[in-house]
């Protein structure tokens, strides 16, 4: 058996809009704290908690709905998947393995940063480690203000765009899953 | 056995809070606003988590059993807590412990662990736990007289089967189970309200035999867990084992024969006042029986007694920090420290979590009963649907399925706020391939084998096609009480697909109920009256709700609709008087559920819009045209006559 997709909750096996489901304009760059006060007001209408007195039904209904509002939170908090579901909103399909060939200078800084985490590991060396990851750190606000840009750009003909955006989600994917790795090699470690 | 049980306004069944400790159970209630710990069978509010079985039949809880754990420690079950959920391959045989655990005869019987009572009787730990929620339940009978709906609490850090587990249990105990509640998130809800503080909290529970470690966020009325951290196997009780080991070999009983369940039992029952007398001396000394006659002296100094737990001190330091990275958070950001569990008054373990978070831990909680309050008080909120509070409580470990190389591809991480769910679409690999299975597991590890397995989804029913060509959809939704749900759809054909469920552990429903008729004297009989009872009190409360959200949002309702509902509940309430059966109510019961359905829809809308205009429910009459959405616009213009009736009825 393959399992093709995980996606948020939806009724009709179609991928819910993060942004519909919570109400807010689509859009890269996001106030975060509205995003929670938006989450939590949606939760205190819909969490079970409120509707223990209803019918089963209805404590169906609440529940489904509930889950709908905490996927779409879920997607909409992380960046890259974010950023997905924009690319989905504008009608740009963004599944992992779409983003064109990355370029060679790209590569080469991937290869680079691993061979220096898997020395810093070996090395045990706390120090590499934490100047490692704050480097990445680093890249990975700046492909996060590009990756606005870009979007706002975007908004016209997102066709055009599409090449940038989704070379620039694919540097965040691996930027993000290497600051995830350099975490877990310090747990690990320490 | 009292039959009539109605549902009476004027004097509800009082809601209670349980905590299932591993060592001590509490239970409590709201009264007056404040919760209050009941009066167990003991005469105390921490009833000792012991049952003995004897040999005679007759059945022990709390202080009268423990006086039999050195006598006879195989029929005296301690601790059962730690196996709930647990097969038989979960035992570790290297553990030191008093048990006698009955060798599973047949595959299915490896699913639970069993306590071998001798002369042929063995039990499972849902049925211990199940005895101990029965006095529970009982003393709060004798003190409250109609008791409702209970909160049972378990570890943040419990799986899923565990908590499948705590649930049979208290079914088994005849409690209306409303909510599993986590007990760090019950801790903080009770400290929460009762200090109203605001900020970001760090809950340290070390109980008996389980740690957890959650990380919150309280913002006025409301406690979002930010993430939350553990270990089901760690707690007091391995530090009374590690003592225990040392007085033993000071016992003369080195070799694994010598040890018998008499000789483990009084070891471990003097490691555990040892531990309690190093709380306020330095040390200890304890004359303990030699084996061969006479006594052996044994001496501990507190000092030693710390560097023997500082490994497991430090395990929960690993885990506090990978909860507070997950959270986003560090310990200089927490703004107070609550600790939980009997454990945390060890000295050690206070100044251990001071060096961790950088501060002194809060005072101002007892760390025996906080989690019971906070049980009692979300049991009060959800038996008035309250939305005083807003607990939003988090996935601690993540779900996943077994992939075809054994690994495990993780369709709900942890740390998601719940309820959650998500779907995943699989398709066959052979032509005409009518079913498949899935294997559930729950865990961080890479292998499918490393983490807990659930259970195995059977898929049945697919309709004959092309390999590759069929898009079944699997929904794996948490609710709110972080047990998991499977459903499955064929989406070409949007057929809902037969999912049989065959879990990895523990008691089907068949089982349990069958377990609910074997413990009723008259069998069938009382069971049968108490399901009638319980559905007559179900019915008169989704009467009274519904009759009070039609004050509320009568309006939503047109005419037609509206006579519906009418006669369902005119229906239900001439069967709650007269029916014989359960079966005749629960009909009546999803009749008016059915007739209210697309209503409570529209209420729902009319609760979200008002929760994002930031609005209180009741103040929105005015925007309700713009509020109610487009079906119930039309329908309001649509139907004139219907809406002068509408707010008549008002």
């Amino acid at each position: 058996m393959a399992a093709a997709t995980h996606s948020p909750s939806s009724r009709s096996g179609v991928p819910a809009d993060p942004f519909i489901t919570l109400g807010v304009e689509p859009g890269f760059e996001i106030d975060l704290a509205a995003l929670e006060r938006r989450h939590r007001d949606l939760s205190r209408a819909l969490h079970p908690d409120r509707h223990q007195d209803k019918s089963a039904g209805a404590r169906r209904q609440a529940l489904s709905r509930a889950i709908e509002v905490n996927e779409a939170f879920r997607h909409l908090r992380d960046p890259v998947l974010r950023a997905e579901a924009l690319l989905r909103h504008l009608g740009i399909d963004a599944a992992e393995g779409q983003e064109p060939k990355a370029s060679p200078e790209l590569l080469m800084a991937v290869m680079e940063g691993r061979e220096r985490l898997a020395q810093a590991r070996a090395a045990k060396d706390g120090a590499a480690l934490s100047t490692l990851a704050a480097e990445v750190a680093g890249e990975e606000r700046k492909t996060l203000a590009a990756l606005g840009e870009a979007f706002a750009d975007a908004r016209q003909h997102p066709s055009e765009h599409r090449d940038r955006l989704l070379d620039l989600l694919g540097r965040l994917r691996y930027q993000r899953r290497f600051l995830e790795e350099a975490a877990l090699i310090e747990e690990e470690l320490f | 056995m009292v039959l009539l049980d109605i549902f009476d306004p004027k004097a509800p069944p009082k809601p209670i809070g349980i905590d299932l400790g591993t060592t001590h159970s509490l239970v409590a209630y709201v009264r007056d606003g404040r919760p209050v710990t009941l009066t167990t069978c003991d005469g105390t509010a921490l009833l000792p988590s012991v049952v003995h079985y004897g040999e005679h039949g007759s059945i022990l809880v709390g202080a009268a059993a423990t006086s039999y754990a050195t006598r006879q420690p195989e029929r005296t079950l301690q601790s059962v807590k730690r196996f709930m959920g647990r097969g038989a391959k979960d035992v570790d045989p290297e553990e030191l412990g008093a048990y006698r655990f009955k060798r599973p005869e047949s595959e299915a019987e490896a699913a639970v662990v069993r306590f071998d009572l001798g002369q042929g009787r063995s039990v499972t730990p849902v049925e211990v736990s199940a005895e101990i929620l029965r006095s529970l339940k009982q003393s709060a009978v004798d003190q409250l007289t109609h008791v409702g709906g209970v909160v049972l609490t378990v570890p943040a850090y419990f799986d899923d089967a565990q908590r499948q587990a705590t649930r049979d249990a208290g079914r088994l105990a005849g409690l209306e189970v409303l909510r599993l509640l986590n007990e760090p998130t019950a801790a903080a809800l009770a400290y929460g309200l009762d200090q109203k503080k605001n900020g970001t909290f760090a809950v340290y529970d070390l109980g008996g035999g389980t740690f957890d470690v959650t990380i919150l966020l309280l913002d006025d009325g409301v406690f979002q867990v930010k993430s939350t951290g553990g270990d089901s196997a760690l707690g007091g009780d391995d530090m009374d084992r590690l003592i225990a080991e040392q007085m033993l070999v000071a016992m003369g009983c080195t070799e694994p024969s010598t040890r018998t369940s008499e000789v483990v039992s009084i070891a471990l029952d003097a490691a555990r006042q040892a531990k309690h007398v190093l709380t306020d001396e330095d040390r200890v000394v304890v004359q303990l029986p030699k084996r061969g006659g006479g006594e052996a002296s044994y001496e501990l100094s507190r000092a030693t007694f710390d560097s023997m737990i500082q490994p497991l001190l430090e395990r929960t330091g690993r885990v506090c920090r990978r909860a507070l990275r997950d959270a986003g958070s560090s310990a200089s950001a927490i703004d107070g420290v609550i600790l939980v569990g009997g454990a945390t008054r060890v000295p050690r373990v206070h100044s251990y979590v001071e060096e961790l978070f950088g501060q002194k831990p809060l005072g101002d909680i007892d760390p025996d009963r906080v989690v019971a309050y906070g049980a009692a008080i979300q049991a009060e909120l959800l038996a008035q649907a309250s939305d005083e509070v807003l607990l939003l409580d988090v996935l601690p470990l993540s779900l996943g399925i077994e992939t075809m190389g054994g690994g495990v591809d993780k369709i709900l991480p942890r740390n998601l706020t719940i309820p959650a769910g998500a779907k995943s679409v699989f398709t066959t690999y052979a032509d005409n391939q009518t079913g498949f299975e899935i294997h559930v597991v729950q865990g961080e590890r890479e292998l499918a084998k490393d983490c807990r397995s659930l259970a195995r989804f059977t898929l049945k029913g697919i309709p004959p096609m092309p390999a590759g060509m069929a898009r079944l959809e699997v929904a794996f939704d948490v609710d709110e009480n972080n047990l998991l749900k499977v459903s499955a759809r064929e989406l070409t054909t949007g057929i809902e697909q037969h999912v049989e469920v065959k879990p990895s552990y523990g008691l089907s429903d068949d089982e349990v109920e069958q377990m609910l008729i074997d413990a009723l004297d008259h069998g069938e009989e009382d069971f049968a009256a108490r399901r009638l009872v319980e559905a007559r009190v179900e019915a008169s409360r989704l009467l009274l709700a519904t009759r009070k959200g039609l004050l509320d949002d009568g309006d939503l309702l047109p005419a037609e609709e509206r006579r519906r509902v009418d006669a369902a509940m005119e229906e239900l309430e001439a069967a709650v008087q007269s029916a014989g059966r359960a079966g005749v109510v629960q009909l009546k019961l999803d009749a008016l559920d059915a007739a209210t359905h697309d209503w409570a829809g529209r209420r729902m809308n009319r609760a979200i819009q008002a929760a994002i205009a930031g609005k209180a429910v009741g103040e929105v009459e005015k925007d309700v045209a713009q509020a109610e959405g487009v079906e119930a616009h039309l329908e309001r213009h649509g139907h004139r006559a219907g809406d002068e009736d509408t707010k008549e009825a008002r």
